[in-house]
């Protein structure tokens, strides 16, 4: 047995039997629980990341406002970029690394659910080298896979479908708003690659894989509601104001007050332009004011 | 201009943060990848008949080899059932799909004077002539059953074997007609799965379940005799000499019960699932265990004379030449146990480890040939150990 085996896998899967032992020997409540308990243990981590995530969303404006002011120098742009990251503490990177760490444990998790399934007798069979000498264990097994109906070692749509329902909540609601048109174009990609990709996978898979997959989107929305509300699920993208979000306005709006040696650019949007009434072409009362100047 | 071209160079932090994902969803994506064991392979083991050895291929067919001079003769290669494989080769249902290989045989082919029988992970059993390889006649005509892993065993003209339905049937050997079936299922058992093949002794099939249960069919129609609940899942053969039935489960325990009436004679606890027959020699039982050790238990009254520390897991029957037991462990490494002696010593390693044996030693001249994960049947001299030429089983499909 390989390090990877010994310390993560073997482990996992008896976790996995005795769970499965308690409670009847129900597989399907074993992989829940188990979910539940990984991430518990990866809170910190998760909360990091979201919390990262969530400042990187309220970053967006000001990031805005250096993409427009040095639209034409990108070497400037980064610099600037990455003097505002480190001016308000974000580091970038930070969201991948916190990934990074977790990704090995999910992979392990994944690992040990489809071989504690031991669909095949092969699988059964290979099993058996990672029990450890508990009575628990052994008189738990074959494990029932039956669970609400569903038998977890064939493959079943409507788990499936689950799957990119509650991945693609999951990733809107922690997708930041870009103002880079080729981010929001991958951003855009990746909401729709990802769940698109687990759905087929899950299609092909036994049952009991998109259940965890299920569960552990079903906490990450739990987990990502709680503390940064529904993100980039409630976000309207754009609204009447000039294009803005509305909430960006203010901020915008500041920049804008400066004078143009200030902030270095040729025009600068007044606060009596800024006003939407006044702007916004409103077509019965324009017409009645034409025809009252004629 | 040199400016210019280092920042096209130069990635920008939303690409460099791009590429990592790329990266980690690749390492994702291997990590992710099957797993070792979902699909089903196969490891039939041989039996030799008339200086020919019969097996099934993890290609999906019924191959024959003249031991004489070599020659090769197949059948046809039996289709997959209604479901499985998946989008990724992951589901093992009616078929192995390993690198696209055909249906999984698990169960050793079992002759009479002539046919050769064998049963498919599709959930068919298949009758060939033993001259040519001909398809006789194939079970169920129509549709299939679920997954045949268990052998099929004959006997007075009358043909047994379990499914993965959680019966037992018996159909006329000559013609494949259905005679009866029988379900593992009652009041006190569910009905699971059952992977293992039977044995039959003195009208009476016997056969474990992986619901846990070992059961006595009466051969003639069907009928349960007893039951005997152990606390495992029961994938192993039985072995049934003077009226005892050894059986090893997945609860670590060796049972003897008395064939008649199924209660218990006595009972040995190991460290690992009994997954191999045992074997009975001089009133001695040699019981290959998942835990690496062979245990030498007196078959009256199953107190453990001897332990042989093989160290790594043992899944296939092992098989007798002489005074000699013949083990081999799944990673390739053969032990010979003289019984006289009560030594053992290692014959041969295959492959340093590298392939997987799980499937029953098959015995010939005193040659041992074992039915190899890399599509080769190989050949070991049982008194040297000389590792022989194998034999090609694949036919490059």
């Amino acid at each position: 047995m390989n390090p990877w085996e010994l310390i993560i896998q073997q482990p996992l899967i008896n976790c996995l039997i005795v769970i499965a032992s308690v409670f009847g020997g129900n597989f399907g409540v074993s992989i829940i629980i188990l979910t539940i308990v990984i991430n518990l243990a990866m809170l910190p981590l998760t909360l990091s990341q979201i919390r990262s995530s969530k400042k990187m969303m309220d970053l967006q404006p000001k990031l805005a406002e250096l993409q427009k002011k040095h639209a034409k120098d990108k070497q400037k742009l980064a610099q600037e970029q990455m003097a505002l990251y480190k001016e308000t503490g974000i580091k970038p990177a930070g969201c991948l690394l916190t990934f990074v760490i977790q990704l090995p444990v999910w992979i392990a998790l994944y690992q040990s659910i489809m071989l504690a399934m031991a669909i095949a007798p092969e699988g059964l069979l290979n099993l058996s080298s990672y029990l450890y000498h508990w009575e628990a264990v052994f008189n738990a097994l074959p494990l029932s896979r039956s669970f609400l109906g569903l038998n977890l070692a064939e493959p079943n749509f409507i788990l499936a479908i689950f799957v990119g329902i509650t991945q693609w909540v999951q990733q809107k609601m922690a997708q930041a708003p870009s103002t880079d048109p080729r981010q929001a174009q991958q951003s855009q990609m990746m909401l729709w690659l990802f769940p698109m990709m687990f759905t087929l996978i899950s299609i092909s898979f036994p049952a009991g894989l998109p259940l965890y997959w299920v569960t552990n989107s079903i906490i990450r929305i739990i987990i990502q509601y709680k503390l940064a509300g529904w993100g980039g699920l409630s976000r309207k993208p754009k609204t009447d104001e000039g294009g803005r979000d509305k909430k960006y306005v203010d901020l915008i709006s500041s920049a804008e007050r400066k004078s143009t040696d200030e902030v270095g650019a040729d025009i600068v949007i007044t606060e009596q332009q800024q006003q939407p009434s006044k702007n916004r072409y409103l077509p019965g009362k324009d017409r009645e004011k034409h025809r009252k100047r004629k | 201009m040199n400016q210019i071209s280092r920042k096209k160079r130069r990635l920008s932090l939303t690409g460099k943060i791009f590429a990592v994902t790329v990266l980690l969803l690749v390492i994702g994506a291997i990590g992710f990848g099957c797993v070792k064991g979902l699909t089903a392979i196969g490891w039939s083991g041989g039996v030799v008949s008339d200086d020919t050895i019969y097996l099934g291929t993890q290609e999906g067919r019924l191959v024959a080899f003249n031991l004489t001079d070599e020659s090769r003769l197949s059948a046809e290669k039996i289709s997959a059932g209604s479901s499985g494989g998946g989008l990724f080769g992951c589901i093992p249902a009616g078929g192995g799909c390993a690198g696209g290989a055909g249906v999984a045989i698990y169960g050793t082919p079992y002759f009479t004077d002539e046919l050769v029988y064998i049963a498919g992970y599709n959930g068919k059993v298949y009758a060939y002539n033993k001259e040519n390889l001909a398809t006789r006649w194939v079970y169920p005509r129509e549709g299939y059953l679920e997954p045949i892993v268990g052998g099929v065993v004959v006997s007075d003209g009358r043909l047994y074997f379990g499914g993965s339905d959680g019966y037992v049937y018996a159909l006329d050997a000559e013609t494949g007609d259905f005679l009866w079936e029988a379900d593992t299922r009652s009041e006190d058992y569910k009905r699971d799965k059952i992977w293992a093949t039977p044995a039959i002794a003195d009208g009476t099939m016997y056969i474990g379940s992986t619901n846990k249960v070992f059961y006595a069919f009466n051969t003639a129609d069907g009928s349960r005799k007893w039951v005997f609940p152990t606390e495992g899942a029961v994938t192993a053969t039985p072995l049934v000499v003077d009226g005892t039935v050894y059986i090893g489960s997945h609860d670590r325990y060796l049972y003897a019960l008395n064939a008649a009436d199924g209660t218990l004679k006595w009972k040995f606890m190991a460290e690992n699932w009994f997954w191999a027959k045992p074997l009975l020699h001089d009133g001695k039982i040699y019981a290959a265990c998942l835990d690496g050790k062979v245990y030498v238990l007196d078959a009256a009254t199953g107190s453990k004379l001897n332990e042989f520390d093989l160290e790594e897991p043992l899944a296939s029957d092992p098989v007798m030449h002489d005074d000699n037991v013949i083990f081999c462990t799944r990673e390739g490494a053969i032990y010979s146990i003289n019984t006289a002696q009560n030594s053992l010593r290692q014959l041969a390693v295959i492959d340093e480890g590298k392939v997987e044996i799980n499937g029953p030693l098959a015995i010939h001249d005193g040659v041992i040939y074992i039915h190899t994960s890399d599509l080769l049947l190989r050949r070991v001299n049982a008194e040297t150990g000389a590792i022989l030429s194998s034999l090609v089983l694949s036919f490059g499909e």
